[in-house]
């Protein structure tokens, strides 16, 4: 019986043994989940974006590999002198992939349609939420929006009226949600647009083949591309939730590339000849340690000093991260400017965090809850935190539960303390500082500082980079002294791929790159 | 027998109704709200508030009452998430997700069929393997074939199918490269589906190659799920085989000369099968629910994997649908298993 299996079971194994060998011109993406709609501008995760980003292009592009700016579907702008007028230089000839022109017109209709909540093609009554507009823009057009006009000026000029002056505009507009689609087939698809059945149509290197619900969305090259046709004709994206069966099946040939695996895995993926690490330098996001001020003795300025003091960021990064990430110094990412000249981070030092606990009135300590996400390296890094916390006497229950519920408590203020990840949605310091330490700041950590709030506004209307950097430098010294946020590590972007695969340029605001030039070996 | 299923046909009813009533209400008495899940940490009060109300939220659940009061129109009570809900639900209409917009129908089309497929591949496997293991050590009681048998059994149900999945991936793609780790196709393949159900489909559109290969990738997700089962079948067809064994009408058989194959397939076998089937049934229902960890593990796009991702997003829609059809499939289910005792058992009547 037993052989009779066994033998039954090599038989039908070998039968089709190649599973592992697909056509050198395909590449295979594994995710963590597959989108939830690939209509880009209603795209709210980076799962989304990373299909999105092959299919529509944006007006202006980041730089492969930095976060620099290069021309998109614009090929050059200009602001007028207080930046609240942009006008915008659109390539000629560039058409979709259903053969509709690109042009001002086009753009303005996408542009419309996210800004307008009574546009007829804004869908928000069906469920489209636009996300990324709401938060980047301050709101839809009447109610908050930035912009209150989008002008033709000829086919290929088109200019944003704004309602208040925006220097990093052209960075905004470089984010991963605003891609423009085909008006044409908007238009047909209605609120259906960017769902499995129907898909979405832009102008980049891959055009839309089919989305098989549960299981992968499949593009193919567009042929006409302007810059050539990409070198991999079809490109399948997969959603695996599990990261150890990702990286199973990235082992065993199934997947060509893997997203979003942890930096803990990364011994058992060195050790495998068939695999490389492909990595980016500079990652623009910021993991962090924040105290909420509603929930006692959090209020006391002492007591979050004290904890910076106590927490050795350095330690945790070399422990955990696999040399993936580098301590913070502040909220915002090495590579960019903004920062506050010698203002650094706490040194770590849990004798003067001891010294400022007794100052505070807790010689003994206090008992309080340490929150994180079950996902990732989150779990170990709580861990890590809760023990130099124990060291100086601040005894923190760990605590988790599932992200939904997170999200609604986190901004409740019902958690002393947690610990979250920021990636930055363009790449400028406003996505940290406006983020951490604008109006939001008050619900993120309890940190009431109006005087702080209106340097973060200013910081985005004064048109020139100095002035800027001099308006953040104060909010980062501010921020340094209140404490409310322990800012810990700012993590490379890494993929990590089959040996063959080639042209991979992680992007450091760790929206998946682009596979225009990708390519593996056959 | 008629009365007996038009009795069960129309208990259905009131069960799914309690279905859906709970579904609601656990819905909303869990922490959290669509709104916050899709708006993210991006999410602002203002935000979330319009967000909410422009997916029909900010309506009372079940009764307005407030409305009904201010009022007075006794109508105004039912103008509410539930009623209208229910309204949709009695044309058909399930609504459409949350998170993607697309119809919760369209999505159940494509999610059933799949989970069906491995559930059903899974009970094969595992009442297969559990039956003939466990008819083989009952005859065999006390010999070390019985305590081999124990212990695939006790493994079989120890083993967490997630542990089972991987360390069958690893095993057989990884090192062997006999099974694919993933998906119920080679990616490049493209399969134009009628039922659903692939393995049916690629004989349907006369694909044989595809047939084959759609084999090929249920072979390690059915046996990762169906090892649990297989372990409760094997237990089950022991006992019953040995309380079987041990009744005067199979010593009689056996005494009148009755060749002892007979006695055991015909006399005692068929006998045992009554608390075996009822297992299998049950255990065919919690394949359907308990394939959220090999569906995961497997990047196989079934209801489990769907249900759970859309519990972690409070897509409510998609959690209402989906937990609705897969009791409706678990009612059917137990009234099958029900209805077969008939057929197997003739002392049983309804």
């Amino acid at each position: 019986m037993k052989r009779v299996l066994l033998s039954l079971l090599v038989a039908f194994g070998l039968l089709g043994s190649a599973f592992a060998q697909q056509p050198g011109s395909t590449l295979v993406v594994g995710m963590s989940i597959l989108p939830n709609t690939i209509d880009s501008g209603d795209a709210n995760d980076s799962n989304a974006i990373a299909v999105t980003r092959q299919i529509v292009e944006r007006l202006v592009e980041l730089a492969p590999g930095n976060e620099g700016l290069v021309p998109g579907l614009a090929s050059s702008w200009e602001a007028n002198a207080d930046s609240t007028e942009w006008t915008f230089h659109l390539l000629q000839g560039v058409r979709f992939h259903d053969g509709t022109p690109f042009n001002a017109e086009a753009v303005k209709f996408s542009l419309d349609r996210w800004n307008d909540a009574a546009n007829p093609y804004h869908f928000g009554a069906e469920g489209k939420a636009y996300v990324g507009w709401r938060n980047l823009f301050g709101g839809f057009l009447g109610d908050g929006s930035a912009v209150s006009e989008v002008v033709v000026d000829d086919e290929y000029t088109v200019t944003l009226k704004l309602t208040r002056s925006i220097s990093f505009l052209p960075s905004l507009l470089a984010g991963g949600y605003f891609g423009f689609d085909s008006p044409a087939a908007v238009m047909a698809a209605g609120a259906n647009y960017g769902t499995p059945s129907v898909g979405s149509v832009g102008t980049g290197p891959y055009r839309f083949e089919r989305w098989e619900e549960g299981s992968r969305v499949v593009l193919t090259a567009n042929t006409e591309y302007r810059d050539g046709p990409p070198p991999t004709e079809t490109v399948v994206f997969v959603g695996v939730s599990d990261p150890t069966a990702r990286l199973a099946q990235l082992k065993a040939g199934a997947l060509d590339i893997a997203a979003a695996i942890s930096p803990s895995d990364l011994d058992s993926v060195l050790s495998d000849p068939n695999l490389e690490l492909v990595r980016g330098e500079g990652g623009l996001n910021t993991s962090y340690l924040a105290m909420h001020q509603n929930q006692k003795p959090m209020d006391d300025v002492r007591v979050r000093q004290a904890v910076a003091y106590a927490v050795d960021r350095v330690a945790i990064v070399d422990a955990f991260y696999a040399g993936q990430a580098v301590a913070a110094e502040d909220i915002i990412p090495d590579s960019l400017w903004g920062h506050a000249d010698g203002v650094g981070a706490y040194p770590y030092d849990p004798a003067k965090a001891r010294e400022l606990l007794t100052e505070a009135g807790y010689p003994n300590g206090f008992d309080t809850e340490l929150w994180y996400r079950n996902s990732g390296l989150e779990p170990v890094i709580a861990e890590a935190i809760a023990s130099y916390l124990a060291d100086v006497g601040i005894r923190a229950a760990l605590k988790t539960e599932d992200w939904a519920a997170f999200l609604a408590d986190y901004m409740a203020g019902n958690f002393p303390l947690y610990t979250l990840g920021w990636n930055a949605d363009f790449a400028d310091p406003d996505t940290f500082i406006y983020t951490f330490y604008g109006p939001q700041a008050v619900r993120r950590f309890g940190w009431n500082a109006p005087e702080v709030v209106t340097l973060t506004q200013e910081a985005r209307q004064v048109p020139g980079q100095a002035e800027r950097a001099a308006l953040y430098a104060q909010v980062v010294t501010a921020a340094h002294e209140a404490m409310p946020v322990l800012p810990l590590a700012h993590q490379s972007q890494f993929f990590v791929v089959r040996k063959g695969v080639t042209g991979l340029v992680p992007n450091p605001l760790g929206a998946f790159p682009v596979l225009a030039g990708t390519s593996k070996a056959q | 027998m008629t009365t007996y299923l038009i009795r069960r046909v129309l208990g259905i009813i009131p069960v799914l109704l309690g279905v859906t009533f709970l579904v609601f209400a656990i819905n909303r008495i869990v922490p959290s709200n669509p709104a916050v899940a899709i708006l993210g940490d991006k999410g602002t009060v203002e935000s979330q508030r319009q967000l909410a109300e422009e997916l029909g939220l900010n309506k009372p659940v079940f009764f307005d009452v407030e409305g009904y009061r201010s009022s007075g129109r006794f109508g105004q009570l039912f103008d509410s998430q539930y009623f209208k809900y229910m309204g949709e639900l009695l044309t058909g209409n399930l609504g459409k997700s949350f998170m993607t917009r697309a119809p919760v129908t369209d999505s159940l089309k494509v999610r059933f069929p799949a989970t069906m497929e491995l559930a059903l591949f899974s009970i094969l496997i595992g009442s297969t393997l559990g039956i003939v293991l466990g008819v083989v050590a009952a005859l065999r009681r006390g010999t070390w074939v019985d305590t081999g048998m124990l212990f695939i059994a006790v493994s079989g149900v120890s083993f967490p199918v997630f542990w089972t999945a991987i360390v069958l991936i690893y095993l057989f793609s990884v090192q062997l490269g006999w099974f694919p780790p993933a998906g119920r196709l080679n990616v490049t393949s493209t399969l134009q589906p009628v039922t659903g159900l692939f393995v049916l489909d690629t004989l349907l559109r006369g694909q044989y190659k595809l047939f084959l290969d759609s084999l090929h990738h249920l072979v390690l997700p059915a046996f990762a799920l169906g090892t649990h089962a297989m372990a409760l079948i094997m237990r089950m067809t022991r006992s019953s085989m040995l309380d079987v064994l041990r009744r005067d009408y199979v010593r009689t058989a056996a005494s009148k000369g009755v060749p002892p194959l007979v006695v055991v397939m015909k006399h005692a076998f068929r006998n045992a099968l009554v608390p075996v089937v009822t297992v299998m049934g049950l255990s065919f229902g919690s394949l359907l629910s308990g394939a959220i960890l090999v569906e995961a593990i497997f990047n196989w796009p079934g209801v489990g994997s769907w249900i759970f991702n859309a519990i972690t997003q409070r897509d409510y829609p998609v959690i209402q649908g989906g937990v609705l059809f897969v009791a409706a499939v678990f009612i059917v289910l137990n009234m099958l298993v029900d209805l077969s005792y008939v057929l197997i058992d003739p002392r049983i009547r309804y």
